[in-house]
């Protein structure tokens, strides 16, 4: 659930390295999604705009909390970190370890907390 | 500090009190990622960690959910469909990720992938389906 598709599309892609895969038009919004480089035929990251007012409810209860909304696997969340920190990318969670995994959680732009992990 | 944070905190100190001991299972994890073709037992893996034998197997599994053979079972597996996937002999990929035994190596790799190692070379498996059951 982003609030802005184009502002999404950006931080998702130049930031956070995905590549778009699929930009349909659908009137006001579009069918957008992004996917890992590293496998451009797998699982499609859906950018949903917001437009049920009900989820911009749900949506802002998550992140109040600093609950984020979804995760991804990455090899290295120091490494990751770093990178994105680089860029400017905002954190709410430093990488923390939590037995066999660490975490890290950091600001979308868009309305949401998505956390990075290693197994 | 946000709840979620806290909840992080909470359920760290709760499952992993001993922060030492994590690191030095997930170190031994790591060692196992790198060298998953050698000849690796739980002798020298736990002596490697500093922990001892039956203590490290409790804890190792206490972190991933498996004991360190199938672990390193399912590593070995990962990469050996990897290298079928690249067209590498099914006798070089047996040996390259440290299996001893061919037949045992098919067996596993047929009840782990739910496919044989000649079912899944190159474009067959690139992009297949992921593992079908746990090593047991």
């Amino acid at each position: 659930m982003v609030d802005d598709q184009k502002k999404a599309l950006r931080f998702y892609t130049e930031a956070l390295g995905f590549v778009k895969k699929r930009d349909i038009p659908m009137g006001e919004h579009s069918w957008l999604t992004v996917v890992s480089p590293e496998e451009q035929d797998g699982t499609e990251l859906v950018l949903e705009p917001m437009g049920f007012e009900p989820a911009r409810v749900f949506q802002q209860a998550l992140y109040e909390a600093g609950i984020p909304l979804t995760a991804f696997r990455v090899d290295d969340v120091q490494k990751e970190y770093d990178r994105l920190k680089g860029v400017g990318v905002i954190f709410k969670m430093p990488p923390t370890q939590m037995g066999p995994t660490t975490l890290a959680v950091l600001d979308d732009t868009c309305g949401n907390y998505i956390q990075i992990f290693q197994v | 500090m946000t709840y979620y944070e806290q909840q992080v905190r909470n359920i760290r100190a709760k499952v992993y009190p001993r922060q030492e001991l994590s690191r030095q299972i997930v170190q031994a994890k790591e060692y196992m990622d790198r060298h998953f073709a050698d000849r690796l037992d739980l002798d020298g893996i736990s002596k490697r960690a500093m922990i001892s034998k039956y203590h490290f197997l409790r804890l190792f599994k206490g972190h991933y959910g498996m004991t360190p053979h199938q672990y390193l079972t399912e590593v070995r597996l990962q990469e050996a469909k990897r290298l079928l996937g690249i067209g590498m002999p099914v006798a070089e990929v047996c040996v390259a990720v440290g299996f001893d035994s061919i037949s045992s190596f098919k067996g596993l790799f047929k009840r782990y992938w739910a496919k044989t190692t000649s079912g899944c070379k190159k474009s067959n498996f690139r992009d297949g389906p992921g593992p079908k059951s746990s090593i047991v």
